[in-house]
């Protein structure tokens, strides 16, 4: 455990006061930090949308959102089992035929993931989403680093629902709107920047990202300025 | 999946009410069945650009229409807020001091024609903003959770049917309405969202249009060929689709 990055990101999780505060790209952070800190190949966020259903609000990797993707779209996997239970879930061996999710199981382990845990994210007695670790070798997650990554996804829930709150009433419905809104913008910004560049979609939202960094601008505008630019050209031009 | 299911039936509600009407499915059939479902007084919808909204296209009774023009003509209230947040607005009692402060004008004059709770939703896929749905309530009060999911549905059907009427459309020959998927499926946006996202931003390059004509290409070239409009992202996102700026032209490779 690498315990100045560890304290370095709680320190990020918790500030969210900032004015360029994005908060999916704070999901994405907590995504990566989660890889990093506690020997996952790769993590996913998903959000409950009040429309009645989960939706996958960041993932490290394009091929743990796909994972979670189908989690939602077959209606079966562990992150499903977290958020509606609103306890932690494991599922330490996905090749083991006894799984409860065989559908879920047979596409994640494809996938190249062996081992999921899904942590649910809530807020009182109100789960509004879950953090899912996978791993690309059998074997549960040390007790030690669960609780660390179940730290981590309760100190993002309390950050992600207090950024707006504080400068507006806003209820949790609107917040949780925005971020998946933004997390469509981004989603449209990746497929024009893989069509004008011909890369894949993991790579035009690292250059969306680095870019956002570079010039202290949130991805989120970023990536709406992209899509609305009437050019290909990227970085946008400036004025448009 | 359960909310599949509840989009069928609102989906439902709404071809109902334009055949009862002898019409095709439009955004006003949208307001009637959305203050139905979640008890509302009125409903309302604006056309929208990047600027905020522009001009009312429907509305259930005069509050609602006093309501949609007072808010271009005064500049502010909720429909403006909804645009610029990208997100809805619920003011679920104007009589509080938080809708005084941020709408002074608009909500003084709401109230005094009756409106007591005021919902704006975004017409809205990420990038592309084609206008605004309005609720409001004589009486004071929030949605309930289930009310608040009937309405972003709601407005998830009302952004589509805008977005294919300012595409001009293509009535296809059996006279099902724009808006309805072969048979009779609901816009199926919800579930299979990043993969049409993505192709939507694909299509932007490929065609050369804006995120609104990519998406409303996207879905006539389903439609056209009775495919599932996810199944078609999917082959675009896997690049073993391009669509070509001539409509009709395209080919799998």
């Amino acid at each position: 455990m690498d315990s100045e990055l560890l304290s370095g990101t709680f320190v990020e999780l918790a500030d969210t006061m900032v004015a360029d505060f994005d908060i999916i790209d704070f999901l994405h952070m907590l995504t990566d930090r989660s890889v990093a800190l506690l020997a996952a190949s790769a993590a996913g966020v998903v959000l409950a949308d009040p429309r009645g259903e989960l939706r996958v609000a960041a993932a490290s990797s394009e091929a743990a959102g796909m994972v979670e993707l189908f989690q939602i779209q077959n209606d079966q996997g562990p992150c499903l089992d977290c958020f509606r239970s609103g306890h932690s879930v494991t599922a330490a061996d996905l090749a083991d035929p006894g799984t409860p999710w065989p559908r879920f199981a047979a596409a994640a382990t494809q996938a190249g993931f062996r081992t999921v845990e899904a942590l649910p994210m809530r807020l009182r007695d109100q789960v509004i989403g879950a953090l899912n670790l996978f791993r690309a070798t059998p074997g549960a997650f040390e007790p030690a680093d669960l609780r660390i990554a179940q730290a981590l996804a309760d100190v993002a829930t309390i950050g992600l629902l207090q950024e707006r709150s504080l400068r507006r009433s806003e209820t949790m419905a609107e917040q949780l709107q925005a971020a998946l809104n933004s997390r469509v913008v981004i989603e449209q910004a990746k497929g024009k920047l893989a069509e004008r560049l011909g890369t894949d979609m993991d790579e035009a939202f690292r250059l969306l990202r680095d870019h956002a960094r570079n010039s202290n601008q949130r991805l989120t505008d970023v990536a709406r300025n992209f899509v609305d630019s009437t050019s290909a050209e990227f970085p946008p031009p400036p004025g448009q | 999946m359960m909310s599949v299911s509840r989009a069928t039936v609102l989906w439902g509600l709404i071809a109902e009410h334009a055949a009862a009407g002898g019409r095709r499915v439009a955004v006003g059939d949208v307001c009637a069945v959305a203050v139905a479902s979640v008890q509302a007084s009125g409903a309302w919808v604006a056309a929208a650009s990047s600027r905020g909204p522009d001009f009312v296209l429907s509305v259930t009774d005069p509050v609602s229409e006093q309501l949609a023009e007072l808010q271009l003509l005064l500049g502010e209230g909720p429909s403006h807020d909804v645009l610029a947040a990208a997100a809805p607005v619920l003011a679920a009692d104007l009589g509080d001091q938080e809708s005084a402060r941020r709408w002074p004008a608009f909500t003084a004059e709401a109230r005094n024609i009756g409106a007591m709770a005021v919902f704006a939703f975004p017409l809205m896929i990420g990038a592309i903003r084609s206008g605004i749905i309005g609720l409001y309530r004589s009486s004071p009060g929030p949605l309930s959770s289930l009310q608040l999911g009937d309405c972003l549905l709601l407005a998830d059907t009302a952004t589509v049917l805008l977005l294919e009427s300012l595409d001009g459309g293509t009535p296809p020959a059996d006279g099902i309405g724009p808006g309805m998927r072969p048979g009779g499926q609901s816009p199926d946006l919800a579930v299979h969202r990043v993969e049409i996202d993505q192709a939507t931003g694909m299509l932007t390059v490929q065609l050369g249009v804006t995120a609104g004509e990519a998406f409303a290409r996207l879905r006539a070239y389903a439609y056209a060929r009775d495919r599932r409009l996810a199944d078609v992202a999917g082959d675009i996102v896997a690049r073993r689709l391009r669509l070509d700026p001539e409509p009709g032209q395209e080919a799998g490779r």
